[in-house]
C-alpha cells in the first residue's frame, strides 16, 4: 500500500502524561517479524564462562570493566569535543530510494457518482430504509468534501476505496474503510458507516446487478498485496 | 538435545510452557527441600501457526474418573487396537473410526511433535461474539467525544456478525435499545438502588420466553436476539449505533461546586451482567467498562460526592480509615463472580488523572479475564491505540481473543495440583488429584477463564507426593496433560491438549542434574506471582520476609560453600541470575506500594499475573540497551554504571519505555551536530534506539508510556529508580569519576543485597 498510509505522529502530551506516539492503521498492519529482539539481558560479567563463578569475583571484573570501559573513552568527554564522525558500524541503512509517481488529484464528482451508482444497483435488493440511510451519509460526505473539510489523505483514500469497489475488490475496499476509521475518524466517522454498509450490500449483488457499476471503472488495480 | 536451556526453549515454543524444574524430584520430602515448588508457566493459547487443528473429537480413557486424552505417551497395542492410558493405566480399545491405525499409519495424537495438539468439536449452534458497552457519560467534553470516536471505530473492527449493545450512565442508567427504525428508545435505571438480576431481566421485559438460561443450558442465538432488543447484529444497527453515540450528551445532571459527578458505576455493571446473564449465559461475551472517575453513588461507591473529601490512599488503607473499600469490594466481587459463572468477561478502561476504583473493582477484570487499561485520559495515544489492539487479528485473520475456556490438569499419581495463579476462578472440581497444600486458586482440578488471549498465561504449581525411600516411579517419568476447552473467535468450539513428561530424579544421588535442571527465569517469575498472590492479602513487609527467607533457602540448598565463610559462596550457572532476579522483585511495583496508589498498585499487579514469561521478567528486571559508536546495540546491566555520558539507554519496563541520552550524547544533541553531513553517524546513532523503541511500541499490549529523556532531565528519575544503585551519594567517593551516575537514594544496592544473602546463606546459626 501507499507509503503515505505508513506513519507515526506524535501522542497527545497535553492530556496524557508521557502519552506515547501513534502509528497509523497501514504501519500496525505490515509489521513483519521483529528487526531485532531486545529480550537480552546482561550477564554479570563472568556468567559467560562455563564455569562457576562467584558472586564476588563477578563484581571485582565488574569494577575492572568499569576501569576498562573509562580508559576507552576519549579523554574528557565535553561538549566541545565533537562525536566522532564517519559512517557507523551496524547501522541499518534507511531506504530512500521510493520515487513518488505524480498523482491525480481525486475528483469529488468521480467518487460520489460511483458511490450513488452503487447504491442504485443496491435499491434492487436492499431495503428503502437502509437505501435511503446510506443516501444520507452519501450526501454528508459529498457536502464535506464539496466544502473543503476532508484532507488529502481522505480524500485519497476514498477515490482508491472506490476503485476497488468498482473492480470488485470488495476486501480491499473495506480494509481501506477500516484505516479511514482507525486514522481519521474524526473526520469520517458521521457518514463512513453509510460506506461501510454499501460495500457490504454490494458484495452481495448478483453479476447483472453489479454491471452498471463497473461500467465506470477504468483500470481494474491489482488485488490487495500479499 | 544439546542444553537445557535448548530444551526449555523447545519446550516453550512447541508446548506453551516453562517448569521451574526439567527434573523432578522423585520424592515429597526432597521436593520440598528444593524450596522452588515443581510448577510451570503454561500459555494455554499460545500462537502455532504451525500447528493445523484436527477436525475430530479427541479420544478419552474410558476409566469414569480419569478422562485423559488419548496422547503421544500411551502405549499403543496397533494389532490389538487398545492404548494404555499413561495416567491411570486403564486399557481402552480403539474406537471404530480408528480401525485402519497402525504403525506406519498413527494418527495425529500419536505423534511426538504433537505433545500439543488442538481439535475442532461442534456441539450445537455456534454463537456469536457479543460485546456490551457500558459507558461513564460523566467525562469532560473533549474525553467524551474521543471514547465516541473510538466506539464508533471499534464498530469497523468488530465482526459484522457480532453482538453490540450500549449502556449509558451517569446519575442513571440507560440501557439503549438498539434496531434498524430510527426511533430510539432507552430502559433506565436509579443509579442508587441495587437490583436483582430477575428485577432487571423483569424491567427490560426479558423473562417472557420462560428463561430457558436458566438451567446454564445455552438458548439458541437465533431466539435470543430476535428476543433482545439489547444486543443487535452490528451489520444490522451499525448505521443507528452511530448516530446513538454521536448524539450521546454528558450526564445533563448539573454537578455543583465542590461535588463530584454522581456516578452510578456500580448499578450500571450491574445491569449489564444481569442482562447477559439473562439473554446468553454460557456465551462468550465481553463487557466493556469506559470511566473515567470513581463509583460515587449507590452500591459499589467507592468514594463520596464531596470533593473535599479524597479517595483512599495506602494509608488510609492501613489505618483502616477507608471507609467504603470493604463493601463496594465484596459487591463488585459478587458481580465479577455471576459474570465468570455465567462465562462473560468484563474489561475496564479508566482513564483519568485521578483514582478511579480500580482496587474496588479489579476483581471483576481478575476473575473473568478481562482486560484492564489505565490512562489519563481517552484523548490519548496510550488509550485509542491499546483499544484498538483489543480487536487485533493473527495470522488466519481471526482475533486474538477466545472465550469461555475451562482449563483442566491431570497429573501422574505422583504428582498432584497444588493451585493456579492467573485471570481464572475455580471450578471447584475435586479429584484425587488435588492436594491439601493450596498454593494460588487451589482445591480443584478445573478453572475457568473466561477470555484469553494467545499470551494469557497462568502459574500452576503442584506437589510431589511420592513417600521418601519409595524407589523413583515406575517408568522413569511423570506426566501432567492440560486440556483447555474454549470459543475460538470464530465461535467455532475447539480443545487444545498439551501433554508433557518430565524424568524423575532421586535427589540425593542425582542432586546436580536437578540443578542444571533449573529454570530460573521460569521460577523467578513464579515465586513472583506467589509472593503477589500473597501480597493481596497479606501486609506487604511480610510478603518480602517470605521472600527473602525462600531465597536464603535456596542458597543454603545450591550454594558452594564452607560454613561462615561468606567469600566462599558460589551459585551455579543454573542459579546466578536468581538473586538478581529477586532483588529487582523486591524493589518492584508488585510488591512495594510507596509511590503508588492502590488503583496503580492493582493495575500493576492485574498485569503481573497474566503475562507471559518473558514479559513478566521485563516487569521484575527490565531490560536496559546501550547505544553507542563502539558497536551494534548490547544489552548492559541495569547498574547506575550503565549510565555513561556517551551511551544512548533503551530502558523497558513493560509500563514504560525510556530512551535516556547520556551528557555528552545530549549536548552533541543540542549542539545539533545531527543535522550536519559529515555527522551522519551520530544522527544515525540518535535514531537506532527510536526504531527499536518503536518495535516494542507497535506490538505491546496495553501501549506503554514514552520517555524521551536526557541526562539531568526531570524524566530521568524513571531510570534512576529501576537501576541498582551501585553507586550512591553514600559510597561516590570509592568510584572515581565518568563510571556511571551515583543515584540518590538509601536503598540498598544489589552488592550490599548479595553480601547480606551471602552470609546469612552460610551461617551455621540460620
Amino acid at each position: 500500500s501507499n507509503m503515505e498510509d505508513m506513519y507515526i505522529k506524535p501522542g497527545n502530551q497535553e492530556r496524557g502524561w508521557n502519552d506515547p506516539p501513534q502509528f497509523s492503521y497501514g504501519l500496525q498492519k505490515v509489521r513483519g517479524p521483529p528487526r531485532t529482539l531486545l529480550n537480552q539481558r546482561a550477564a554479570p560479567p563472568a556468567a559467560g564462562t562455563r564455569t562457576k563463578h562467584t558472586w564476588l569475583s563477578c563484581l571485582s571484573v565488574y569494577v575492572a570493566n568499569i576501569f576498562c570501559l573509562s580508559a576507552c573513552l576519549p579523554p574528557g568527554c565535553i561538549a566541545t569535543t565533537p562525536p566522532p564522525s564517519g559512517p557507523m558500524r551496524g547501522q541499518r541503512e534507511v531506504d530512500s530510494s521510493q520515487s513518488e509517481q505524480p498523482e491525480v488529484a481525486p475528483d469529488v464528482d468521480v467518487v460520489v457518482l460511483a458511490l450513488d451508482r452503487a447504491l442504485a444497483a443496491c435499491r434492487q435488493t436492499a431495503t428503502d430504509q437502509v437505501c435511503n440511510d446510506v443516501a444520507k451519509r452519501l450526501r454528508l460526505l459529498e457536502d464535506s468534501w464539496r466544502s473543503g473539510r476532508l484532507s488529502f489523505p481522505v480524500r485519497r483514500r476514498m477515490d482508491t476505496l472506490v476503485q476497488a469497489l468498482q473492480s470488485g475488490h470488495w476486501d480491499m475496499a473495506d480494509e481501506i474503510h477500516r484505516s479511514l476509521m482507525v486514522d481519521h475518524v474524526t473526520e469520517v466517522s458521521q457518514w463512513m458507516v453509510g460506506v461501510k454498509r454499501l460495500i457490504a450490500e454490494t458484495r452481495q449483488l448478483s453479476p447483472e446487478l453489479l454491471e452498471p457499476l463497473q461500467k465506470s471503472a477504468e483500470i481494474v488495480q491489482d488485488p490487495v498485496p500479499h | 538435545m544439546a542444553t537445557y536451556q535448548e530444551f526449555i526453549q523447545q519446550n516453550e515454543d512447541r508446548d506453551g510452557v516453562r517448569f521451574s524444574w526439567n527434573l523432578w524430584p522423585s520424592s515429597r520430602l526432597e521436593a520440598t527441600r528444593l524450596v522452588v515448588p515443581v510448577s510451570c508457566l503454561f500459555t494455554p493459547l499460545k500462537e502455532r501457526p504451525d500447528l493445523p487443528p484436527v477436525q475430530y473429537e479427541p479420544v478419552l480413557c474410558s476409566r469414569a474418573n480419569c478422562k485423559a486424552v488419548l496422547n503421544p505417551l500411551c502405549q499403543v497395542d496397533f494389532r490389538a487396537k487398545i492404548w494404555a492410558c499413561n495416567f491411570c493405566f486403564q486399557r481402552n480399545p480403539f474406537p471404530p473410526s480408528y480401525a485402519g491405525i497402525s504403525e506406519v499409519n498413527q494418527p495425529a495424537e500419536l505423534m511426538p511433535q504433537f505433545s500439543t495438539i488442538e481439535y475442532i468439536v461442534q456441539r450445537g449452534p455456534s454463537a456469536p461474539l457479543i460485546f456490551l458497552y457500558v459507558v461513564d457519560t460523566c467525562l469532560e467534553e473533549e474525553d467524551l467525544q474521543a471514547l465516541k470516536e473510538s466506539l464508533q471505530m471499534s464498530l469497523s473492527l468488530l465482526p459484522p456478525n457480532a453482538l453490540v449493545g450500549l449502556i449509558t450512565f451517569g446519575r442513571m442508567v440507560q440501557v439503549h435499545e438498539l434496531s434498524c427504525e430510527g426511533i430510539a428508545k432507552s430502559y433506565v435505571f436509579r443509579g442508587t438502588k441495587d437490583l436483582s438480576s430477575k428485577q432487571i431481566q423483569e424491567m427490560l421485559g426479558l423473562t417472557k420466553p420462560a428463561a430457558a438460561g436458566q438451567q446454564g443450558r445455552p438458548v439458541p442465538p437465533q431466539d435470543a436476539s430476535a428476543s433482545c432488543r439489547f444486543l443487535q447484529p452490528v451489520h444490522r444497527v451499525d448505521m443507528n449505533l452511530t448516530d446513538l453515540l454521536s448524539e450521546l450528551q454528558r450526564d445533563p445532571w448539573p454537578v455543583p461546586q465542590g461535588k463530584r459527578p454522581l456516578r452510578s458505576t456500580g448499578v450500571a455493571l450491574s445491569v449489564a451482567v444481569g442482562l447477559l446473564e439473562g439473554t446468553f449465559p454460557n456465551t462468550g461475551a465481553r463487557v466493556m467498562l469506559f470511566i473515567g472517575g470513581p463509583p460515587t453513588q449507590g452500591p459499589g461507591m467507592v468514594v463520596g460526592d464531596e470533593l473535599k473529601t479524597p479517595i483512599r490512599s495506602w494509608h488510609d488503607i492501613q489505618k483502616d480509615n477507608a471507609r467504603h473499600l470493604k463493601k463496594a469490594t465484596k459487591y463488585y466481587e459478587a458481580l465479577a463472580n455471576r459474570s465468570a459463572v455465567n462465562g462473560h468477561s468484563i474489561d475496564i478502561y479508566a482513564c483519568a488523572l485521578d483514582q478511579t476504583g480500580l482496587l474496588e473493582m479489579k476483581c471483576l477484570s481478575n476473575l473473568t479475564g478481562g482486560h484492564i487499561v489505565m490512562g489519563d485520559s481517552f484523548n490519548t495515544s496510550l488509550f485509542k491505540q491499546t483499544f484498538q489492539r483489543v480487536f487485533s487479528k493473527d495470522y488466519n485473520g481471526d482475533f486474538r481473543m477466545a472465550f469461555g475456556g475451562v482449563l483442566e490438569i491431570k497429573t501422574s499419581r505422583e504428582l498432584k495440583v497444588c493451585g493456579a495463579i492467573g485471570p481464572c476462578i475455580s471450578l471447584n472440581s475435586k479429584g484425587s488429584s488435588v492436594s491439601e497444600n493450596e498454593m494460588g486458586v487451589g482445591g480443584t482440578t478445573q478453572w475457568k477463564v473466561c477470555s484469553l488471549n494467545p499470551s494469557t498465561t497462568l502459574g500452576m504449581y503442584f506437589e510431589v507426593v511420592n513417600q521418601h525411600n519409595a524407589p523413583v516411579p515406575q517408568g522413569g517419568r511423570g506426566a501432567i496433560q492440560f486440556v483447555t476447552q474454549y470459543q475460538h473467535s470464530n465461535t467455532q468450539r475447539r480443545i487444545r491438549v498439551t501433554t508433557i513428561a518430565r524424568n524423575w530424579a532421586d535427589a540425593q544421588s542425582q542432586i546436580q542434574h536437578i540443578e542444571s535442571s533449573f529454570d530460573q527465569e521460569a521460577a523467578a517469575v513464579l515465586m513472583a506471582r506467589l509472593g503477589v498472590f500473597r501480597a493481596e492479602s497479606e501486609e506487604g513487609p511480610d510478603v518480602l520476609r517470605w521472600l527473602d527467607r525462600q531465597l536464603i533457602r535456596l542458597c543454603q540448598k545450591f550454594g558452594q560453600f564452607n560454613k561462615d565463610d561468606p567469600s566462599s559462596f558460589k551459585l551455579s550457572e543454573s542459579l546466578s541470575l536468581y538473586p538478581q532476579f529477586m532483588f529487582h522483585l523486591r524493589r518492584s511495583p508488585f510488591l512495594q506500594v510507596f509511590n503508588n496508589s492502590p488503583d496503580e498498585s492493582s493495575y500493576y499487579r492485574h498485569h503481573f499475573v497474566r503475562q507471559d514469561l518473558t514479559q513478566s521478567l521485563i516487569m521484575i528486571q527490565p531490560i536496559l540497551y546501550s547505544y553507542s559508536f563502539y558497536g551494534p546495540p548490547e544489552p548492559v546491566l541495569l547498574d547506575s554504571s550503565s549510565i555513561l555520558p556517551d551511551r544512548i539507554l533503551l530502558m523497558d519496563t513493560f509500563f514504560q519505555l525510556v530512551i535516556y541520552h547520556g551528557e555528552t550524547i545530549a549536548q552533541w544533541r543540542k549542539a545539533g551536530y545531527q543535522e550536519m553531513a559529515e555527522y551522519e553517524n551520530f544522527k544515525q546513532l540518535l535514531q537506532a534506539p527510536l526504531d527499536d523503541a518503536q518495535e516494542i511500541l507497535q506490538t505491546r499490549f496495553p501501549m506503554p508510556r514514552y520517555v524521551d529523556t536526557e541526562h539531568g532531565g526531570s524524566q530521568a528519575r524513571f531510570l534512576l529508580s529501576k537501576v541498582n544503585p551501585s553507586q550512591t551519594h553514600n559510597n561516590l567517593y570509592g568510584w572515581g569519576q565518568e563510571t556511571g551516575a551515583p543515584i540518590l537514594t538509601d536503598d540498598v544496592s544489589l552488592q550490599v543485597f548479595m553480601d547480606h544473602l551471602k552470609k546469612l546463606a552460610v551461617s551455621s546459626s540460620a
